[in-house]
């Protein structure tokens, strides 16, 4: 599929818009801490690092970032999303050029959700004063499609080719070392964390849900280390392809753990009013009736008692099912 | 093989038309009815979107009077609605039913040979010669057409009218009589006829009625039941209305996306705000509303589901449209907790502020 370089309509993005703003030094690049930013810092900080750009990355998400992401953006959007809208409110005024990755393919057919897609548009449309934007639609699944990205931006800020190529493949090597994921040894229960990585990293979003775990004496194992063919084998029991990546990865490795027995119980940390997640859900829960399933729900509102306490009820509950309940049936 | 369908607007219409012109046995579920919407949230999940739960409704109530399979068409965008089917299938096997899906997705997805084994399937209990088959859907198709342009010229005309309600009646009355037949070629001639009957009612060309657009997401604005009958209701005030989303639309759309020259006008019309497709029909909203701005409407309202993620992106755009062509625009929000008198006070109001702009000396400058 060819798709042609998007044009953002309130910021002009001419070809070598960003040479005039050099004018006062090295330029400054803005990223928001937002969305898929967790996993994907690598590769975009080392790309516009070895452009030679400054880049201003927005603080870790915190109560005022979400106050400003909850002020600009639209009432239905999820959370991760008016968490975005916050951190480009925090650094649009210290940056010459802003990063708003529109990520539309991580694999091929598949996407992510149509917020993703239309996230440069939304994001432009609510938050006014906004420096120019980079805002080319990702698709990532191959290096050469993610090539194209590279060289439309880099062409935008002016860059020869030469340049745009050797900080690509510097990014895209820094983004194969970088090994993200948890996979806690040690622990008597384990638990399978699952859902969007921007709700399982951020740890403000989540209210520490990782340390709390750990704190109630629980292993926490995420998907990352689950190998795609297993996912895939997985997903080809279902009637219809999954067609969103978190879909696909998420039921995959619930139902995978589950039947190999990894871990005790899972974990769904699911933003209020995620449409991805709302099925995912109900996925799961039909391929794994029996089997210990918390899902916490999160929103700008939750209460971090009424986390606290799910939490501390579902370690509970696990804790007896291992130690004295094991020799019952999970159902009986 | 009995077969059933969820409701969309007036596609029953068409679907009738197309199982008789195939002589098989069908279901056509009871109207959406409150008990509907009740029944189907009552087995849906929690989070997912007005039209699923509806739908359920929609089976349970077909399976009471006989229905064994479900024909759904599905997509592979990235909105939720191409996952229904798989959800649905759990969903009815977890209640006890044994409900036969066939999914009509897009050949790219599933490849053509899977599109036309799942259509064989369909058509396979019927007696009739494959020509007769192809007439069937050609007679159908036609039935729909018909249908949507009756009802698209209904709403525009209500406007003009000089007997309050004319135009209202005509088009229940034509909605009733159809389906009286079941002859496809007598539905068509009956449909024929009353498209000419509202050629001839009498209007009045110097009236100057407001014109709002209704857009959004497809589902909702098709169905009258999930959107209140706001299109009835804008008829009851003269309010004239458009809505370029409609079952012959999405079938046409559908026909020619591969060769990618599906609604160019629509398309050219949104580049400026939102220049790809992001799924569901979220360029068609923001298009749409450019669109009316420069037909002379006085204004849009969107309708959406609850948590629609195609929508809630042209939402967030939709403001900038407003201000930048002095366009007013109301969102709504459907779900199955809405209240019908806070929903009708929001529209009055928004037909209030049109007819008082005309009054502003700045209007239409």
């Amino acid at each position: 599929m060819i798709f042609f370089i998007v044009q953002c309509p309130r910021n002009p993005t001419a070809n070598g818009v960003g040479v005039d703003l050099l004018k006062g030094g090295i330029m400054k690049i803005g990223i928001p801490k937002g969305l898929l930013y967790c996993k994907y810092h690598p590769f975009l900080t080392t790309f516009f690092t070895k452009l030679g750009c400054d880049i201003v990355i927005s603080e870790d998400t915190n109560k005022n970032i979400l106050d400003a992401g909850v002020k600009y953006c639209v009432d239905e959007a999820c959370m991760p999303v008016k968490i975005f809208h916050g951190h480009v409110a925090s650094i649009k005024d210290r940056c010459d050029i802003l990063v708003i990755p529109r990520i539309m393919q991580l694999w091929k057919n598949e996407y992510i959700c149509p917020k993703f897609c239309g996230l440069p548009e939304m994001v432009i449309n609510s938050i006014d004063n906004l420096p120019p934007t980079i805002s080319e639609p990702i698709y990532a699944t191959s290096q050469k499609k993610l090539y194209n990205w590279a060289k439309a931006a880099g062409k935008y800020l002016g860059k020869s080719n030469n340049k745009v190529r050797l900080a690509f493949h510097s990014a895209l090597n820094a983004q194969r070392d970088y090994e993200e994921g948890i996979f806690d040894k040690g622990y008597e229960v384990n638990v399978a964390l699952i859902g969007h990585p921007y709700n399982i990293y951020d740890s403000f979003s989540n209210m520490n849900l990782v340390k709390k775990l750990n704190k109630l004496g629980i292993g926490i194992v995420t998907g990352e280390f689950t190998h795609e063919d297993t996912l895939r084998d997985v997903v080809k029991k279902l009637y219809k392809k999954p067609f969103w990546t978190f879909t696909r990865e998420n039921y995959g490795f619930a139902v995978n753990v589950a039947k190999e027995k990894i871990v005790d119980g899972i974990i769904y940390v699911s933003s209020f009013n995620c449409g991805p997640d709302s099925i995912i859900i109900e996925l799961i829960k039909n391929s794994l009736p029996h089997f210990p399933f918390l899902i916490l729900k999160i929103d700008e509102h939750t209460g971090e008692a009424g986390i606290d306490t799910r939490i501390e009820a579902f370690a509970d509950m696990l804790e007896r099912r291992t130690r004295i309940e094991s020799n019952f049936s999970t159902h009986g | 093989m009995k077969v059933t369908f969820p409701h969309m607007g007036n596609i029953y219409i068409a679907v009738k038309a197309l199982f008789d012109g195939l002589g098989m046995e069908y279901v056509i579920p009871p109207m959406n009815s409150q008990e509907a919407l009740t029944v189907g949230s009552r087995y849906s999940p929690e989070e997912i979107c007005l039209p699923f739960k509806i739908m359920v409704g929609n089976y349970i109530k077909a399976i009471e009077q006989g229905a064994d399979t479900v024909i759904l068409t599905g997509s592979c965008g990235p909105c939720r609605f191409g996952e229904y089917c798989e959800l649905q299938m759990n969903l009815m096997k977890d209640l006890g039913y044994h409900l036969d899906f066939i999914v009509l997705d897009m050949p790219k997805d599933i490849g053509i040979k899977e599109l036309f084994k799942r259509i064989c399937k369909i058509s396979s209990p019927s007696s009739k010669s494959t020509y007769e088959k192809v007439m069937a859907l050609k007679n159908a198709i036609k039935v729909m057409d018909l249908i949507d342009e009756i009802e698209a010229s209904a709403h525009y005309l209500a406007g003009f009218e000089r007997n309050k309600g004319q135009c209202k009646e005509i088009l229940e009355e034509c909605k009733r009589e159809v389906m009286n037949f079941s002859n496809p070629k007598v539905m068509i001639e009956t449909l024929k006829d009353y498209r000419e009957k509202l050629k001839y009612i009498s209007v009045d060309i110097n009236k100057n009625p407001l014109k709002v657009a209704i857009i959004g997401e497809i589902y909702t604005v098709i169905e009258p039941f999930s959107n209140f009958n706001i299109e009835d209701k804008l008829m009851d005030y003269g309010v004239s209305t458009k809505r370029g989303l409609t079952p012959s639309w999405w079938v046409k759309n559908m026909v020619m996306s591969p060769f990618k020259l599906n609604s160019i006008k629509i398309k050219q019309s949104s580049k400026k705000y939102l220049s790809m497709a992001i799924g569901g029909h979220a360029r068609e909203c923001v298009g749409e509303a450019v669109l009316a701005k420069k037909e002379g409407f006085d204004g849009a309202i969107q309708i959406f589901p609850m948590g629609c993620m195609p929508e809630i992106v042209s939402k967030s755009i939709l403001p900038t449209i407003s201000k930048d062509e002095n366009f007013p625009i109301m969102s709504l929000v459907v779900d199955d907790m809405t209240g019908e008198a806070g929903y009708i006070t929001r529209v009055e109001a928004f037909i209030d502020l049109l007819e008082r702009r005309r009054s502003n000396v700045l209007f239409g400058s």
